[in-house]
């Protein structure tokens, strides 16, 4: 986000090719640290809490994240140009109010309504980076705004109230639609995969999802051009690229991410639930930073916060079946976050040096 | 329910205007003072809580029944800002106002606010919230009663013995009065085991605490009831009882209602079995009456408790309820509360 760790990411980056001659120890503690300890998470847990080591464990973990890690996707694309995006929280929230409203108030079909939710993240994430670019707001001043924009707006055309079929509108009369079924299904649908109905449409598209942007930003000219955007604008801007083109498509691509979480959550939920969705910004936003450690990236990278938001499920609900507290978890997941920018910013001082 | 009732209530206030402008004024005068003038009345609801259902449905029984008295009301909103709220009731001081609602709020921040409004002359009443003052009615909902009635019914329905999940965190004053009760039931009956104990308040809270409920019943797949005493919470767990596969197998019961809640208890199938609930438009509706009563010179008691009612999935079905307000038509002792009416108290239209 700020010079100085562009400078360090980018000496990462060039330091990679003499690197890989002298693997030590150390090295191969930072590179695959993180995996291992997932590792060993995945088999603590399987021995000391009954079911955790089955197939359908294994689902809803990956369910239980499913919408953060989508969330933590799109936050990526923004870190990645040297940004950050705080509506994404709220994005998700906003889409998830907007689908309940196209649905029940408007007597809408499942499809007006994915198309509202996904226009609705890409004319946030449009304007958040025309403001950045145009406007030359700072990226976390621009996008907190924001935020509270969409908070106090998915409020606005109900009142304050949560939608659910057969509410009652502020006009007194009764709300005519409700969730249509091919709607729910993305929240509730299972595909049989070696077992029948294991698999959640929300997995599914978590996974797709993780694919695309991965691929998109390792293997496309318009991907790398991104990361060159993130670690020295300036340069990249000599070099003749269009960077604040650039910036303003990560922000479309994170708020279309965060519209396709909150989709999915209000098709997991049937309602559309007043929520600030700062949980949802703060988990993903740990998931996307743990991701900097996996494979000792120590940059913004697709698999890496893929990776991270998984740990963090695992983590989250192997402690949930050893019947931990709650307050526990905030404190684990905080030690993780904590652990993973160690791992993170050892890596860049060492190459600094 | 509350929407439409406001509109009527605007309606007959309205009518009422129009139709008895020559008599009006002698009706009011039957009132004690100062409600024979009330429209030199004014009242502040003080609030710390505004989000959500619940509260929404809290303020419209405030307006309605400010409304019918035909005072002026005026909300201050600390949006969960406990400094803030203190601010805004020496706002309401400064203000001048008759009578002071504090609705939720921090014992810790609101004792001496509290104070300074009684000692400068005005009539405060707090709901859900204890200040610790003597002048101060408590308007309750009886968050006691409310988890008495579900529990009983969980023992009706599943005998005296079973594996229980329980959803709670703690520090929230109405769920740590519903904690209360739970542990005096898991005394009474010590067939009762509970095996799990889970609960977040991240929100969406639905959503977070299905991801919990989902691994507890993964790892516990002989709980056969789930006490959820937060709408919320019951939300998210059949959720993941639904995802698990397990509505057979698990009865979900829990406190509070909304119209979302009904079409999850009333889904086939639904494990969701009972909910016990108190209506919070009529805890509005009393919280403006006590306060009336004292500014009318007369005392409603240290601690006004509004009755809960128990509802059943098979009431529910049995009387085609769909909603709030079909909830009120169809179950009159939840939609209004004999609870402070003395013979002078106009009440809002009922329908």
């Amino acid at each position: 986000m700020d010079a100085t760790a562009g400078k360090d990411k980018e000496k990462s980056v060039l330091d990679g090719g003499a690197r890989k001659t002298g693997m030590n120890m150390r090295d191969l503690a930072i590179r695959y640290g993180f995996l291992t300890l997932l590792v060993g998470l995945i088999v603590f847990f399987s021995f000391f809490t009954r079911g955790f080591a089955s197939p359908q464990a294994a689902v809803f973990i990956l369910q239980s994240v499913s919408i953060t890690g989508i969330l933590a996707l799109g936050v990526t694309a923004t870190l990645v140009v040297g940004g950050f995006d705080l509506s994404i929280g709220s994005i998700a929230t906003s889409a998830m109010m907007a689908a309940a409203y196209v649905m029940v108030v408007m007597e809408q079909n499942a499809l007006v309504a994915v198309i509202a939710c996904l226009a609705i993240g890409a004319i946030v994430g449009l304007i958040n980076g025309l403001i950045i670019c145009y406007m030359r707001v700072p990226d976390l001043l621009a996008t907190l705004g924001m935020m509270f924009l969409l908070i106090g707006l998915q409020r606005i055309p109900t009142e304050g109230r949560s939608i659910a079929a057969g509410m009652t509108l502020p006009d007194g009369s009764t709300a005519p639609g409700q969730f249509s079924a091919s709607f729910l299904a993305l929240g509730r649908h299972r595909f049989d995969f070696f077992l029948p109905n294991l698999v959640p449409a929300s997995v599914v598209v978590l996974i797709v999802l993780a694919i695309l942007i991965w691929f998109f930003l390792e293997y496309t000219r318009f991907g790398r051009m991104m990361y060159a955007v993130g670690s020295n604008a300036r340069a990249a801007e000599f070099a003749g690229a269009p960077v604040k083109a650039y910036k303003i498509w990560a922000y479309v691509i994170s708020g279309i991410f965060a519209s396709i979480g909150g989709i999915l959550l209000a098709a997991r939920l049937g309602r559309g639930d007043i929520a600030s969705g700062n949980n949802l910004l703060l988990d993903a936003v740990a998931a996307a930073l743990i991701g900097f450690a996996v494979l000792g990236a120590a940059k913004p990278n697709a698999f890496g916060t893929a990776i991270g938001a998984l740990f963090v499920g695992v983590l989250l609900q192997g402690l949930t079946m050893m019947n931990v507290p709650y307050y526990t978890q905030d404190f684990v997941k905080g030690a993780v976050l904590m652990i993973a920018l160690m791992f993170t910013f050892a890596l860049s001082a060492r190459n600094a040096r | 329910m509350n929407f439409n009732r406001r509109i009527l209530g605007k309606l007959a206030i309205g009518l009422l205007g129009a139709s008895m402008l020559g008599q009006g004024a002698a009706m009011a005068q039957d009132r004690p003072a100062p409600f024979d003038k009330p429209e030199e009345v004014e009242i502040a609801l003080v609030r710390y809580l505004s989000t959500g259902d619940f509260f929404q449905a809290y303020l419209s029984g405030v307006e309605a029944q400010a409304k019918a008295l035909g005072v002026n009301l005026r909300v201050l909103d600390s949006r969960q800002d406990a400094a803030l709220q203190a601010d805004m009731v020496d706002q309401a001081i400064a203000l001048g106002v008759d009578g002071i609602i504090i609705q939720h709020g921090l014992t810790e921040s609101m004792k001496a606010a509290a104070q300074r409004a009684v000692d400068a002359g005005i009539k405060v009443v707090a709901f859900d919230v204890n200040v610790e003052n003597e002048a101060i009615p408590q308007i309750e909902q009886s968050d006691r009663d409310l988890a008495r009635l579900a529990l009983e019914q969980a023992i009706k329905d599943n005998g005296e013995s079973w594996k229980a999940a329980y959803v709670y965190v703690a520090g929230i004053a109405p769920l740590d009065r519903r904690d209360e009760t739970w542990r005096e039931f898991k005394e009474k009956y010590p067939g009762i085991e509970e095996v799990a104990q889970f609960g977040t308040l991240d929100n969406p809270i639905a959503n977070s605490v299905a991801n919990q409920a989902r691994s507890v019943l993964t790892a516990n797949p002989d709980i056969q009831v789930v006490f959820a005493p937060y709408d919320e919470f019951a939300k998210g767990v059949k959720i993941a009882v639904d995802e698990a596969g397990m509505s057979d197998a698990i009865k979900i019961y829990s406190a509070d209602i909304s119209t979302a809640d009904i079409s999850a208890m009333r889904e086939p199938g639904s494990a969701w079995a009972a909910t016990a609930a108190t209506n919070p438009a009529v805890v509005g509706e009393v919280s403006v009456r006590a306060l009336a009563l004292l500014l009318a010179g007369e005392d409603p008691g240290r601690s006004v408790i509004v009755p809960p009612t128990l509802i059943t999935q098979a009431e529910l079905n049995e009387q085609d309820i769909k909603n709030m307000e079909e909830l009120g038509q169809k179950l009159p002792q939840f939609a209004h509360a004999d609870v402070v009416v003395p013979d002078w108290m106009p009440l809002p239209p009922r329908d």
